[in-house]
């Protein structure tokens, strides 16, 4: 866990050196278990800045909401900060208006699994330097080991470091194992086609539309969404089946070469429905086929966004 | 399968260099195949294919230049990169890859896309009709004014 205290001193120092006009972080929310993103103009307002594993927003979906000329300073973690730079490399912020506080980070933790491992209201939770979550509800106090409440994208983390971040509070951990998102794709598609699309139809159809996916991601900023356009309709738009499976493979597919895999859709969804199993399959395609791994920096173009002639090899009839 | 196989053909409209078979394609295709011609293969959204899928297709085929051949230069091989990304992609959801299918034609190419249907509405046939994806539009048995 990062120092709370140089974190805020780091922020404070930002603002009151006029370096930025604004620094996006988390402040306590209404529930232990939900912080909820801030956004802090004045050094004092930093006092409310907290930092913990709950803290489960992508704060880079907020990048895309000020205008350009505005100084901001953020606090990201390794999926922010590579969703921070594919932003920059589309032109939705310039670079030299960004103040990135990096925090490495050892994995955000799905307070469903809280919720489910204690079955009761959670009053309080503390989080423990053995690794071990201390978490106080209804019925008294649960230890919980942490590994088990990770959430799965984050037990699956590449890169929990920030990158290209103008200062890192914290050590820097190890980097993670691309071979764990490997096998997680490659179960899915060992299954049998009615299999993988019975699952798909499982998940998609308990969609109620809401859009909380879309909101959360950084990378969804749209000004009018394929699903939003009446004319012409690009897309059935309604809750019927095909207008929920039409919705969850464009969303995805909307996102290749640019999900950072950060789960934030997925712990956004209100219905509980998995997502990233598409979305991992079309990242781990880019780095099959491209060797492309999204955000690494804010200059590489993605993938759909450039050719090569070499590809005329690529694709055989 | 008893029924023919309802096919979309997505063809640029510059990838059929001889008069006889655009005029074919214009003219004289098949009733069961339906016809989408696009300025080049580059304009065709991923979307505009589930767009097909989700309409009852049971195949769908990608009429496109060579590459280095393109009318735009580069179109045809940005349209590769999404396409085959985006057939694969919904081979992983239980759409059958076999049902999309690129043909990439040279300019000196004569007579081969009716060849080319006829393989593919052969293979669409073995496969049989498509039932996985949600279809948007609930069939009318005896057409829409039964």
């Amino acid at each position: 866990m990062p120092d709370i205290d140089a974190l805020k001193a780091e922020a404070k120092r930002i603002l009151s050196e006029g370096m930025v006009d604004m620094v996006i972080g988390f402040k306590a929310g209404d529930t232990p278990l939900h912080p909820q993103p801030a956004f802090f103009k004045t050094p004092d307002e930093v006092d409310q800045l907290v930092y913990n594993a709950l803290c489960q927003n992508n704060l880079a979906t907020y990048l895309t909401r000020f205008p350009k000329n505005q100084k901001i300073g953020m606090v990201v973690r390794g999926c922010e900060s590579r969703s921070v730079n594919a932003l920059v490399f589309e032109g939705q912020h310039p670079k030299d208006g960004l103040y990135l506080i990096g925090v490495p980070c050892e994995g955000i933790i799905d307070w469903r699994k809280i919720v489910e491992q204690t079955g009761e209201e959670v009053f309080s939770i503390f989080e423990q330097s053995n690794n071990t979550v201390l978490v106080e509800s209804k019925s008294g106090f649960f230890t919980l080991e942490k590994e088990t409440l990770l959430h799965e994208s984050c037990s699956r983390c590449i890169h929990p470091n920030p990158i290209s971040a103008n200062v890192v509070i914290g050590e820097l951990l190890p980097e993670g194992d691309p071979a764990l998102a490997r096998e997680k794709v490659a179960a899915f598609a060992s299954l049998s086609m009615e299999e993988r699309h019975a699952w798909f139809r499982q998940e998609a159809e308990r969609c109620i539309r809401c859009y909380a996916c879309r909101e959360a991601c950084p990378m969804c900023y749209c000004e009018e969404c394929f699903v939003d356009h009446i004319t012409p309709r690009w897309t059935e738009s309604g809750t019927t089946p095909a207008g929920m499976q039409g919705w969850h493979i464009v969303r995805a597919f909307h996102q290749t070469g640019r999900c950072t895999s950060c789960g934030a859709c997925e712990r956004a969804c209100p219905m509980d429905i998995k997502m990233t199993y598409l979305t991992e399959k079309l990242n781990e395609d880019m780095r099959r086929k491209y060797n492309f791994e999204v955000g690494l920096d804010a200059t590489t173009p993605p993938p759909f966004s450039t050719v090569t002639l070499d590809d005329k090899s690529r694709f055989v009839i | 399968m008893s029924e023919t196989p309802k096919l979309v053909l997505f063809q640029c409209q510059w990838c059929l260099f001889a008069p006889a078979d655009q005029e074919w394609v214009d003219t004289q295709l098949p009733e069961n195949i339906h016809l989408a011609k696009v300025p080049c293969t580059g304009r065709i959204n991923p979307l505009y294919l589930l767009n097909a899928v989700q309409s009852g297709a049971d195949g769908v085929m990608v009429s496109g230049c060579l590459p280095e051949q393109c009318h735009f230069k580069t179109g045809n091989i940005a349209a590769r990169r999404q396409l085959e990304e985006f057939s694969d992609y919904l081979n992983h959801i239980g759409y059958e890859q076999d049902r999309i299918r690129f043909l990439w034609l040279d300019l000196q190419d004569r007579g081969v896309i009716q060849k080319e249907l006829a393989a593919f509405e052969a293979q669409i046939t073995a496969l049989g009709p498509a039932h996985n994806l949600a279809t948007r539009v609930a069939e009318t048995v005896g057409g829409a004014n039964a």
